[in-house]
């Protein structure tokens, strides 16, 4: 198989052999590819710098199976210059498609709302908001899209009640079930839109949609998250608010 | 030859030529290497200070007086020191991570040994933590989490500049490099 200029982000690339790198890339026809790029490691690489996550580039390969080989690269665009937290933000989005997209499985709406989370990163949306709209849609993609506009009976939403949203039914008014997780009306609605502007709706927001990748993580660690979770962790004096979910609650 | 192939990059022809040549020409250029191998798989060990491949407990850097301790550099491989020595006037001392925070390799804080550096800067002593980890995305990442150690000691942290390589034209750097480059110039 010959693939051409294929729109696509390198999610990791880790060293390989001498000079040599293994890919993962998310492509826009391809979905999740393996690629392995050959020399590209010495020092008058050309594609080196291309070849690194944040960076929209048309990739052509050939070969098939659990590994391709990557026959060209150009870049699409500029690279985003994320840093700090905004960098990690980005990691951990990485880390999600690598772990919940199967590789070759096609995802052209998933890959648009990669490239959206990519620029929001870039643009400065607040990363907390960037995040939570990205892990919606990922959820939506693997579909596991999250009902917020109407409770599990069919009604519509009320902003002004408190609902628990109980995994593959939706949203029950809150004096009826036990189990599912405690969240406002408002907060469900405004995820629905994507515009967490407050905190308590911020704050449901990443207990819900953390809850729901805790299932489809099934037990598999996030180590964006724990590095997130090291780093805020270690510097004290600064606000312990992560915008990227823990695993388990700190303290 | 068969020994010989450890080394990358060297295949069946190549150690076959390399064995003859030491074997048939070069005896005493055998033995000599065979001595220094000998020594360095015996007695090369991580400095105990700045963890820098060293023959003694500490390394040449750390144990020279005339070193700044103020300065601290930190670089995620024995090669970066080597070259930063053989480039640049730097008198400060070292500090390798031997690899570099990767989470999606599994790599964090704790498997760089991140603590041993925490200790170091806890003695007070460094003044200025040079980050010269590589431009690549883990490299930033690492990066980031060393300077927010130090900002939390009050220490003042800075990155190496990333641009135009010398001799290098304009046209043929690529996209990145020369926007960093573009957002990190000076005044002259």
């Amino acid at each position: 198989m010959r693939v051409e200029l294929e729109a696509a982000y390198v999610l990791h690339a880790r060293a390989y052999r001498e000079t040599s790198l293994l890919l993962e890339a998310f492509s826009l026809q391809h979905g999740r590819v393996g690629l392995v790029a050959r020399g590209v490691r010495g020092a008058r690489s050309r594609t080196r710098a291309l070849l690194q996550p944040f960076q929209p580039v048309l990739l052509s390969w050939r070969g098939g199976g659990e590994l391709a080989t990557l026959s060209g690269v150009e870049a699409a665009g500029p690279a985003l210059a994320l840093q700090g937290e905004r960098l990690l933000g980005g990691l951990y989005a990485n880390e999600l498609l690598l772990t919940l997209v199967a590789r070759d499985d096609a995802q052209p709406a998933l890959f648009a709302h990669y490239q959206a989370l990519c620029a929001a990163l870039a643009a400065g949306t607040p990363i907390e908001v960037a995040l939570r709209v990205f892990e919606r849609d990922l959820l939506d993609a693997l579909g596991y899209r999250l009902l917020l506009a109407q409770a599990a009976d069919g009604s519509p939403l009320q902003a002004a009640l408190r609902y628990r949203y109980v995994a593959d039914e939706g949203a029950h008014p809150a004096s009826g079930v036990d189990d599912g997780v405690p969240v406002a009306g408002a907060s469900l609605l405004a995820l629905g839109r994507g515009e967490l502007a407050d905190a308590a709706a911020r704050a449901d927001a990443k207990r819900l949609l953390r809850a729901q990748l805790e299932r489809l993580l099934n037990g598999r660690r996030l180590r964006t998250r724990e590095l997130a979770r090291a780093l805020l962790g270690g510097a004290r004096g600064e606000p312990a608010t992560s915008s990227i979910p823990e695993g388990a609650h700190r303290r | 030859m068969e020994a010989l192939r450890c080394l990358p990059g060297v295949g069946p022809k190549s150690a076959s030529r390399m064995a003859f040549h030491l074997v048939e020409r070069d005896r005493v250029g055998a033995e000599r290497l065979a001595h220094a191998l000998l020594a360095a798989a015996e007695g090369v060990r991580h400095c105990r200070r700045c963890r820098n491949l060293s023959e003694a407990e500490l390394c040449s850097v750390c144990a020279d007086p005339a070193r700044d301790a103020s300065l601290l550099c930190v670089v995620e491989t024995p090669a970066d020191v080597l070259a930063i020595e053989q480039a640049t006037g730097f008198r400060g001392q070292y500090f390798v991570l031997m690899g570099r925070l990767s989470p999606l390799d599994g790599i964090g804080p704790s498997e760089l040994g991140l603590d041993r550096l925490e200790a170091r800067l806890d003695e007070g002593q460094v003044r200025e933590l040079i980050l010269a980890t590589n431009p690549t995305v883990e490299g930033e990442a690492t990066a980031h989490y060393l300077a927010m150690l130090a900002r939390e000691r009050g220490i003042r942290s800075t990155r190496i500049a990333h641009g135009v390589p010398m001799g290098g034209e304009l046209e043929y750097i690529d996209g990145g490099t020369l926007a960093h480059a573009f957002s990190g110039r000076r005044e002259v």
